[in-house]
């Protein structure tokens, strides 16, 4: 019996110890110099430093740009893969591997490519490697939808290829620039997926970086690509190493000890601290974020337009900017974010007036107030809300604030559950990705339309927007919306919350993204 | 004595029946799409729809839970609906980091406290056992958090000793495992102290004093022995539980660990990623238990009698 | 009859008696006193509209001053006027959860570990079962079920708690029941029942006390997390948990806002646990002196 427990215990005991040593001689081995010492020699000599350090809030999700639609996995893919066009600083749309193209009518888009472009295994960049990549894009239930209008890819040779439409789009440009429709090689990704392995496993594209390493929950590793074909967008450091670190507050210190040079999404908290810090430096951008109070439109009492407006005037934005983001952005009236192609001010303001929104709901017949809950997901929605609700208190609405998990919250709210709700939209660059789901009827619900907004008028608006060629119609289609919207009074947008990030300040080529694609090709001390 | 362990890893299989039964029923509760979760809140309703049916979500709870143990009993615990991996090599690449935290959290718990809650007990009411009395609360009611946090800007920040994450070399093990530990060391130092107190005033103690054996012989020989179930009972808790993953010492440092795997599983509404976690503790715990269940048998001999 | 009420009153007082004596245990249960009469009167003490939830945003991170004892929070608020009033709440959940755990856990645990055998496998395989369901799960559940509101809470953690109890009561149990006053209370025909909860449990309060006192923190700090992730005590009520997790994002500019509620939870389990040493001694049937 002694035997038998100690035999059992020895067992357990080396199991852990021989995975102990196993996790952190084969972890340690991939270490890099760069991090070894907590960061001690990284303000003396981070000059020459040819490896950064960039911490990010959570794990990629995968590496196959078709199977993923988040922020952090596209920091990856962004780089091992080049789309046909990309998105200047200035919101236009300019080739990348496409060298030009042109509509030959609504529905029917002309493109040459560049000649020479060489994958990192070598294979040179064809039509027909673009055809395969739209076409695998279309099946994907992730990213398939951006390209729901392309009908088919007709190669004409080997550099010259034919979009053909469903139905005219003015999408199809801005959609060609989103991460997902990344360009693979063909013949590399169907022998490897004959091989019964998944492209995810051996990312490959003919971006700036190769994919080196990717430690589940911990880090991802990209190196120079050195036969890349654009100098303007090459690598102008040999490694980029993503670390993970979830914590908030940990990231900060870890930027600050030098263990990163660069963390995008810096926490509203430490905005200031940044700042103060002689050796870091705080990138900050108007971004297209708006956070916003989503009524719903079906329901008593708020199914009454006067009762909208009333809390549109009650609401001190002020406060919230400052309780919820740490004055690290501005009180909001608008329905889009300002840094959004698609923003337009036209929106109707509302001013804090107490005594007006009292006068309003006396004439809605609410004299006395009501009372209704609030559902929202997350920390700093929960600090707006309890301003939101001290506010209300003073015109005699009670607010019930009712905090869930985020996957409940989608559920509840999806399915009109809500009397109201808080929430949030950060607009990428198509406005038809904004305007649609956000305000037209077949949307309401699950499909961001949270206040159930049903408006035939900007149905038909937005539809128009979507295909009209005309730019000038298109910017009156969207003004005309957010007058309407505005009007209506469907929310009561809060606040916009500044783009940060925080490196260090020596770290050179960094442009901060209003829209989180942030270019990490260009850094370098 | 072979044949109750036996017996005992036979009871594995009713115990990972019933622990997956439970969680695919309390996941099918659970609010939340997992589709829509897995595509964000700008998808369109049609690529919900569409990844619904893709992953079987449409199917009734019955048939999913009948798909989901086929593929268990030949070994299979699945892909994780968001990631599109196998959830066992998901739950592989993280497992050994928890693992080693765990085991080395437990180990500066158990080798600070147990010598602590002695010197309390055989010098009950004293300076030294009001003093770590006090020091046990402190740790149990210090939140893991805040303690993490604390020691990052005390050693990685100001001091620059200790890299403040990571799971890279010795180093970074440190300030975890310290965080870790001082969390269980309350309780095995409280349940060390008071089982000594209980055991020392027993009559054949006294008896052991008065035939005069000495003081320390008698406290290592004769009451440690005796008073170790309950501590045995207390490590055994909590290091199965540190085995499940610990959430906030892994996200303050992070450490890539199951914990936080679990928990993002679990908001995802991903039921594979989340039964083969459970599936994986469940057989952890047991066997914990198991060798705890056997530490019994060993110090007091009278238990082993009822192992058959 | 009446001689055994009378017996029992005279056992009740002489324990009474022997935890007076006991200087500790008496500081613990003064602590708790002050505590639940602060818990009472907190309307008397700070009035719940104007201190409690009124915001001030001019005064927000405040350090502790004469105005503020504790200073004031993100909202500007009274820290302590939210600690006087969140330890009702606070002190509701860390007890009550903890009292379902125990008596469920407690029973289970003691059957299994005197019953042995089939009882003892079957109850600690289901055991088993429960420990590998993670808490937060359940809690997610659970809420999510039947609503968030106090009550489901406080049962989420009482019934994760339910397998470390049992485990816990078992090996006590286990470790008393093959002992002479046992044996001769069998002899005599006493009934199983009389036995575990006569005999042998009295026996075996030492681990018992001082899981149930800590598990009170546990408790407390378990509806950080959960109100983490927004389950628990709805804005803007006041909450120790709650509270604690708020102020994680301002650890580094203003600790004050952790630093209070973390030392009124430790204050909380430290007279729980000095009471808890002395119940022990008082109970303890060698230590008649």
């Amino acid at each position: 019996m002694k035997k038998l427990v100690s035999v059992l215990l020895a067992g357990v005991m080396c199991a852990s110890l021989l995975t102990a040593c196993g996790g952190s001689s084969s972890t340690g081995s991939s270490n890099t110099s760069a991090t070894a010492a907590g960061g001690t020699e990284s303000t003396q000599t981070a000059a020459g430093k040819t490896t950064i350090n960039i911490g990010v809030k959570s794990d990629l999700t995968s590496l196959d740009p078709h199977n993923h639609n988040d922020t952090i996995s596209a920091y990856a893919t962004r780089h091992i893969y080049n789309n046909l066009v990309k998105l200047t600083a200035d919101n236009e749309f300019v080739g990348n591997l496409a060298e030009s193209w042109e509509f030959k009518d609504d529905v029917t888009v002309e493109f040459t490519l560049k000649e020479g472009i060489k994958f990192h295994n070598g294979d040179t960049l064809t039509s027909e490697d673009v055809k395969f990549s739209l076409e695998r894009q279309k099946e994907s239930p992730k990213i398939g939808h951006l390209v729901s209008m392309i009908d088919n890819v007709e190669v004409v040779d080997d550099t010259h290829f034919i979009i053909h439409m469903n139905t005219p789009s003015n999408a199809l440009i801005s959609s060609l620039n989103h991460s997902g429709c990344a360009i693979l090689d063909k013949s590399y990704t169907e022998a490897l997926e004959a091989e019964g392995k998944t492209l995810e496993s051996a990312p490959m594209g003919c971006g700036p970086y190769k994919f080196e390493e990717w430690i589940p929950g911990a880090s991802f590793t990209l190196v120079k690509f050195d036969d890349y074909f654009d100098p303007e967008t090459a690598a102008q450091n040999d490694k980029l190493v993503f670390k993970v670190i979830p914590e908030e507050a940990a990231r900060t210190i870890a930027l600050e000890n030098g263990e990163l040079d660069l963390i995008v999404d810096a926490n509203t908290t430490d905005a200031q601290r940044i700042r103060d810090n002689a050796s870091l430096a705080l990138d900050e951008c108007v971004s297209t974020h708006v956070e916003y109070l989503a009524m719903n439109t079906q329901k008593a009492p708020f199914d009454n337009k006067l009762v909208r407006q009333a809390l549109n005037h009650a609401i001190k934005k002020d406060d919230i900017v400052i309780a919820a983001i740490d004055g690290e952005g501005e009180a909001f009236d608008n329905y889009i974010g300002k840094a959004a192609i698609g923003y337009y001010d036209t929106a109707v303001k509302y001013d804090y007036n107490p005594e007006k929104a009292k006068e309003l709901l006396a004439e809605a017949g609410y004299p006395n107030g009501f009372t209704f809950t609030c559902y929202l997901a997350g920390e700093i929605r929960a600090r707006s809300a309890t301003i939101v609700q001290a506010n209300l208190a003073e015109i005699g609405i009670t607010m019930n604030i009712e905090q869930m998990e985020a996957s409940t919250f989608y559920e509840k709210t999806g399915k009109g559950e809500h009397d109201a709700c808080l929430a949030g939209w950060v607009a990428n660059a198509e406005p038809d990705n904004t305007y649609r789901p956000l305000f037209t009827s077949e949307k309401a619900g699950a499909g961001g339309n949270r206040a159930f907004y049903k408006n035939p008028e900007v149905d038909k608006l937005v539809d128009d927007a979507a295909t009209n060629r005309d730019s000038a119609a298109v910017q009156k289609d969207y003004e005309t919306i957010l007058h309407t919207v505005s009007d209506d009074a469907i929310w009561v947008p809060l606040y916009s919350k500044k783009g940060l990030c925080g490196r260090n300040k020596d770290l050179q080529g960094f442009t901060i993204s209003p829209i989180s694609m942030h270019d990490f090709y260009s850094l370098h001390y | 004595m072979h044949k109750y362990v036996i017996k005992r890893l036979l009871m594995l299989i009713p115990v990972i029946l019933g622990v997956s039964f439970l969680v695919f029923f309390i996941m099918s509760l659970a609010p939340g799409d997992t589709a829509r979760t897995i595509l964000g809140e700008d998808a369109p309703i049609e690529a919900v729809e569409a990844l619904r049916e893709e992953l079987g979500l449409n199917d009734p709870v019955v048939v999913r839970y009948a798909r989901y143990m086929t593929g268990l009993l030949h070994g299979d615990l699945g892909t994780s609906y968001k990631s599109g991996r196998p959830v066992f090599s998901e739950i592989a690449s993280r497992f050994p980091a928890t693992l080693k935290l765990a085991f080395w959290g437990m180990l500066f718990a158990v080798l600070l406290s147990i010598p602590i809650g002695i010197v309390s007990a055989t010098r009950q009411y004293s300076i030294t056992d009001s003093v770590s009395m006090v020091l046990a609360l402190l740790g149990v009611a210090t939140p893991n958090f805040w303690l993490g946090l604390m020691l990052i800007i005390a050693f990685s920040l100001h001091l620059h000793w200790f890299p403040s994450g990571g799971a890279e070399g010795w180093k970074a093990l440190v300030l975890p495992v310290i965080t870790l530990g001082t969390g269980c060391m309350a309780n095995i130092t409280r349940t060390t102290r008071s089982s000594m107190l209980e055991v020392i005033r027993q009559d054949y103690i006294r008896t052991a004093k008065a035939k005069g054996v000495s003081r320390n012989k008698v406290i290592n020989k004769h009451a440690l022995k005796n008073a170790l179930i309950p501590v045995v009972t207390v490590i055994g808790l909590q290091f199965g539980s540190l085995l499940g993953g610990a959430v906030l010492t892994e996200t303050v440092f992070a450490w890539p660990g199951v914990g936080t795997y679990l928990v993002n599983s679990i908001k995802a509404k991903d039921t594979n990623a989340v039964l083969g976690c459970v599936i994986i503790f469940s057989i952890c715990f047991s066997i914990v238990n198991l060798c705890v269940d056997l530490l019994y048998a060993f110090i007091d001999p009278r238990i082993k009698s009822q192992y058959k | 009859m009446s001689a055994e009420k009378t017996k029992k009153r005279s056992m009740a007082v002489e324990i009474w008696q022997r935890l007076t004596r006991n200087k500790m245990a008496m500081l613990g249960l003064a602590i708790l006193v002050i505590l639940a009469l602060g818990a009472i009167f907190a309307d008397v003490i700070a009035d719940y509209d104007t201190k409690v939830i009124a915001q001030n945003i001019s005064e927000r991170l405040q350090g502790p001053s004469a105005a503020h004892w504790f200073g004031t929070d993100e909202f500007g608020r009274d820290i302590f006027a939210r600690i006087l009033h969140g330890s009702r709440v606070s002190l509701v959940v860390g007890l009550i959860s903890v009292s379902v755990s125990l008596i469920l856990g407690g029973s289970l645990g003691a059957f299994a570990g005197y019953y042995g055998g089939r009882v003892d496998m079957i109850i600690m395989r289901i055991m088993d079962i429960f420990l590998a369901v993670p808490s937060i799960l359940l809690a997610i559940t659970i809420v999510a079920a039947l609503g968030t509101n106090l009550v489901n809470v406080m049962l989420a953690i009482g019934i994760s708690g339910i397998p470390s109890f049992a485990r816990i009561v078992r090996a006590a149990v286990l470790s008393v029941k093959d002992q002479e006053f046992v044996e001769s209370a069998r002899a005599i025909g006493t009934s199983n029942a009389t036995i575990i909860f006569r005999e042998i449990l009295p026996n075996c309060m030492a681990p018992i006390i001082v899981q149930a006192t800590l598990s009170v923190a546990s408790a407390i700090l378990s509806t950080a997390s959960l109100s983490f992730i927004g389950l628990g005590v709805q804005p803007p009520a006041p909450e120790w948990g709650a509270m604690l997790s708020s102020g994680r994002n301002f650890l580094r500019d203003a600790m004050h806002l952790t630093l209070f509620p973390g030392l009124a939870i430790v204050v909380t389990i430290l007279a729980l646990n000095l009471l808890g040493d002395g119940l022990r001694d008082a109970l303890d049937p060698r230590l008649k002196q």
